[in-house]
């Protein structure tokens, strides 16, 4: 009993110190123009299912340790600053996210943001907008929201669509990405 | 137990032990006489006084005295350090704490990562551009069954030549 709470101190130093890194690249890319803040959906739906929190020193070194196998990759690499994704899966109550999407929808007009693609269905939204300033790409933001999970990806930097795709085969990652 | 009673367990514990005055003892035996209850509290503590003198003392067993005698040993020695305090369990936590506290130090030098960080980011990589794509394949489809295919395909190819320009105002900028 006495020791109790000298292990939930002990417990929540360290899963302080192993978020930090992630905290810290978070923190790196909250001032940067392409930047997008998707809010918090863990009150309701629990923790994301995967966060992804990827700073530019990080994404330097990804683009360095690909220039030898995939020059193209390398260069489309160099021009991310930041890559951020959070993915919620929903159970029977998909309100709060679809609150969230327009929420954050309403933020990124508001901001400065441009719509390029958008598909309102009843079972399924999509939403892709970019950010440009001075003629630059500073973002790319996209959020998809159906019947089984929410998701938010945020581009900071310069990203080609078609680049991406030939880049995609270049990264032999196997990706399970339900589409249904 | 009143007082009356507390003075009455005095005496015969007194008279018991052998510790009571002579006249007292005759004066004691005297209010027996007369008093029914001094007499029954006479003959029961004598009795109770018998049977605790027919207790036997048990002897501990071996290993019992020996875990006793070693109490004082443990607390002398608790001060100090030794290799018996590091088994103790809360040490033993602390120092299989130490190589978690070794990797979260490392994870908070972003400017140095493993190659397996890298390979995790590159990893990452893929999993954000393959939800890119997924979107891309959703509103791709969208636009294909609501404005047909031939349609589909130019808005696409706009939309790509809208970003694909951004691209090139930032080359040419950096020109």
């Amino acid at each position: 009993m006495k020791h109790a709470w000298i292990n939930k101190v002990v417990i929540g130093f360290f899963c302080t110190l192993l978020a930090w890194p992630a905290m810290a690249q978070e923190d790196e890319l909250k001032d940067l123009p392409g930047y997008v803040n998707f809010g918090d959906l863990s009150a309701t739906y629990g923790e994301p299912k995967i966060t992804i929190n990827l700073g530019g020193t990080m994404l330097n070194f990804v683009g360095m340790m690909s220039k030898s196998e995939s020059p193209e990759t390398s260069e489309m690499i160099s021009k991310l600053k930041g890559i951020r994704v959070q993915i919620y899966g929903l159970d029977e109550n998909i309100d709060a996210a679809r609150s969230q999407f327009s929420q954050v929808k309403g933020d990124l007009k508001s901001n400065g943001w441009e719509p390029i693609v958008q598909v309102n269905e009843d079972d399924e939204q999509v939403l892709v907008y970019m950010k440009a300033e001075g003629g630059n790409m500073e973002g790319m933001t996209v959020m998809v929201v159906d019947n089984e999970e929410a998701v938010f990806v945020n581009i900071i930097g310069q990203l080609n669509p078609e680049e991406l795709g030939r880049v995609m085969e270049s990264f032999d990652v196997d990706v399970d990405v339900d589409l249904d | 137990m009143n007082e009356y009673d507390d003075k009455w367990e005095e005496r015969i514990n007194a008279l018991l032990d052998g510790e009571l005055e002579a006249d007292d003892a005759e004066l004691l035996k005297a209010e027996a006489t007369d008093d029914r209850e001094l007499a029954r509290a006479i003959v029961d503590a004598y009795q109770l006084q018998q049977a605790m003198d027919a207790l036997r003392v048990e002897r501990a067993p071996a290993s019992l005295t020996k875990k006793l005698q070693a109490i004082p040993r443990q607390h002398r020695s608790k001060p100090g350090f030794s290799l018996f305090n590091f088994a103790q369990p809360r040490w033993a936590a602390a120092l299989a704490a130490i190589p978690l506290v070794v990797i979260a130090v490392s994870l908070m030098r972003p400017d140095t990562p493993s190659a397996a960080e890298i390979a995790q980011a590159r990893q990452e990589m893929a999993i954000a551009f393959a939800y890119l794509d997924k979107a891309g394949v959703i509103t791709g489809r969208e636009i294909e069954s609501t404005v047909g295919r031939t349609m589909a395909n130019a808005v696409t190819d706009s939309v790509n030549r809208t970003i694909q320009s951004q691209s090139l105002n930032f080359k040419e900028n950096e020109a």
